[in-house]
């Protein structure tokens, strides 16, 4: 049998009806296009959200206070982290260790000009500041000689309310607790999503947050880099070892902090967008059926239709297989072109989406090859019992028809 | 010609059809007969007389619910759908009154579809096609659609169709039903030319005037054959 041949008979019976054509497709190419709209969109965020995070680099951890577990179940956050871990751990000699960058945070309100706006305003040390590589718009950083100056450094929107848009504050000052800071510089995210925190926050060295406007040592948490990369896990069980001893927690108690990396982080990312993507695309797949169903009765309105033509070709020598893989030619034809079109619909809808969303066009390569496969799987799984039914017409009864 | 068996041979063949739970319509009540090679014969009779379900018979379109059913001596009542759906593509050329050619398709297309259910490669059917449309001289209409041409075209088309398999036999079921007089019997001159140059045709007709132009006439009333005249 050449299929050569009964494709092109197919491609010629679904053009004889164009428009019920284009509609049996329809379900199918909304299927389709939601799959692949979902499934880039999904990976593009993935992406913009791995790119956001690379930029902190891959080389470091973060140890913080409490217990996930303990935490979850009522048992609060125990004991806090204070700078006293931060410098153990520095002097623990712990040779992969490259920076020891401590963060405490607090929320005051900052006031100048007669404005007042409440802030977090984060403790950060010359260290902390590199790794988290906030954007200067105006001014500089700080430095290991701003220590234990009374200085702050403005995320762009706490400058932009306290001084109004385009004004350079640097040199002035603002009030916390009923103290004066001076302004040293106003920073805002590299990256628009991540650490996007600092554009509506303040930072002030760490020892100033401690002494005077905290007035105790906890940290928010610790950031550590280390030299190599590859030694990361071993770092981190060490860390985590010796501040287990450092915070006497006995063998066989739970850790009273949590030691969380980039890549655990990214992971977690990962498998929660996986998910959604999953999810969502679990539901557009319920459309698919639905075309199917459609195309199912369609082809079942075609085999009534045709039932004279179909004792024709029986009556010519037509075997049911045949007449079988003639309709199934036909419905796989239907839902290849719908999930074609679907595709092409999916992809413009992606790039359009991700341009206006300002995330990294990204057209899901394997999702056009499954969304192929699934179509014309649909076209196979819908049209089979249609087909069945048309090649086991009796010639007879198919002749007789009227 | 003698020493061939006959295309068709029906001994005592019987068709019921069941039209309700416990009723039965016998539409052939004991046929027995023989085609020979090389005949014309016209099967005539009143709607009802059967004509239709002897012809279905006869083109392994339906098998006999009793009786013998040969097919050059092979009894075909045997037969699975596929082995018959051979017979049909192999072994005999249909001729119908209406809905002869699939719709859509062009005429070339048409003549050339039982070659594809045959396995003949795509040259060889194109070749052998134009070769049938030009022997009824209506080659011109090669890559007409079939449904932008008259109903003798159409018929000459059917007959082109029935021919490319070069089979035993021919079977046309009221072939000139839905055609002016004029048309009908130029088909049914083309009928007798074939059958001059040794196809065997059998022609199913109510029509007096049309079965004159065989020359066998077999006259069935109730599903019985009443007269069998040459």
């Amino acid at each position: 049998m050449e299929y050569k041949e009964l494709f092109i008979s197919a491609i010629q019976t679904l053009r004889t009806n164009v428009v019920r054509t284009a509609l049996t497709m329809l379900g199918v190419i909304i299927g389709i296009s939601s799959v692949i709209l979902i499934a880039s969109l999904g990976q593009s965020s993935v992406k913009f959200i791995t790119d956001q995070l690379s930029q902190f680099g891959t080389n470091y951890f973060q140890v913080s206070p409490g217990n996930n577990m303990r935490a979850a179940f009522g048992g609060g956050s125990g004991k806090p982290l204070t700078v006293d871990d931060s410098d153990a751990i520095k002097s623990a000699g712990i040779s992969n260790i490259e920076t020891v960058a401590p963060m405490g945070f607090a929320s005051r309100a900052i006031s100048a000009n007669e404005t007042t706006k409440t802030t977090t305003i984060y403790g950060l040390t010359p260290e902390g500041q590199v790794m988290l590589k906030p954007e200067m718009v105006f001014g500089e950083g700080m430095t290991h000689d701003d220590k234990n100056n009374k200085v702050i450094v403005l995320g762009i929107d706490v400058a932009e309310d306290l001084f109004g848009e385009d004004t350079d504050p640097v040199g002035l000052s603002v009030k916390v607790d009923d103290q004066k800071y001076r302004v040293i510089g106003v920073s805002k995210s590299s990256g628009g999503f991540i650490g996007g925190f600092f554009n509506s926050a303040a930072t002030v060295p760490l020892e100033v947050l401690s002494d005077l406007i905290r007035g105790d040592d906890d940290l928010f948490e610790i950031d550590i880099s280390v030299a190599n990369t590859d030694l990361l896990d071993e770092t981190m069980d060490e860390v985590e070892l010796f501040l287990r001893d450092e915070r006497n927690i006995k063998d066989g108690e739970d850790n009273d902090f949590n030691l969380v990396s980039f890549k655990e982080s990214l992971g977690i990312i990962e498998t929660v967008t996986g998910l959604l993507t999953t999810l969502i695309i679990g539901v557009s797949a319920i459309s698919l059926v639905v075309g199917g169903v459609g195309i199912m009765n369609i082809m079942l309105v075609s085999v009534a239709e045709r039932t004279r033509e179909i004792g024709l070709l029986k009556s010519i020598g037509a075997k049911e297989k045949d007449i079988l893989v003639q309709f199934l030619i036909e419905s796989v034809v239907i839902t290849v072109s719908g999930g074609t079109i679907g595709i092409i619909i999916g992809v413009v809808l992606a790039m359009i989406v991700s341009l206006i969303a300002g995330l990294p066009v990204i057209v899901s390569i394997p999702w056009i090859f499954i969304a192929l496969i699934v179509s014309s799987g649909i076209g196979i799984l819908f049209g089979l019992y249609p087909a069945k039914r048309a090649s086991r017409l009796s010639p007879i009864d198919a002749l007789r028809n009227e | 010609m003698s020493s061939e068996p006959p295309i068709i041979q029906l001994i005592n063949v019987t068709k019921k059809y069941q039209i309700a739970d416990d009723e039965y319509y016998e539409a052939l009540r004991g046929i027995s007969l023989k085609i020979k090679k090389g005949e014309f014969v016209a099967i005539m009779g009143p709607s009802g007389s059967g004509k239709s379900t002897l012809m279905h018979i006869m083109g392994a379109l339906d098998t006999a619910t009793t009786g013998k059913q040969l097919f050059k001596d092979k009894d075909i009542a045997l037969y699975t759908n596929d082995q018959l759906a051979d017979i049909r593509n192999k072994e005999i050329g249909f001729v119908f009154q209406a809905f002869n050619l699939l719709p859509r398709t062009t005429v070339l297309k048409n003549v050339e579809r039982p070659m594809l259910y045959g396995g003949i490669p795509a040259t060889e059917r194109t070749k052998k096609a134009m070769q049938m449309l030009e022997q009824m001289q209506i080659e011109s209409k090669a890559n007409n659609l079939s449904n932008t041409i008259s109903g003798g075209q159409i018929q000459r088309v059917a007959i082109a169709r029935a021919l490319v398999m070069d089979p035993s036999l021919i079977l046309a079921d009221e072939p000139t039903g839905n055609l002016d007089t004029k048309t009908a019997h130029e088909i049914m001159s083309l009928f007798q030319t074939l059958n001059e140059k040794g196809h065997t045709v059998v022609l199913i007709t109510h029509e007096e005037d049309i079965a004159k132009y065989a020359k066998r006439h077999i006259r069935l009333v109730d599903g019985k054959i009443v007269s069998d005249k040459k």
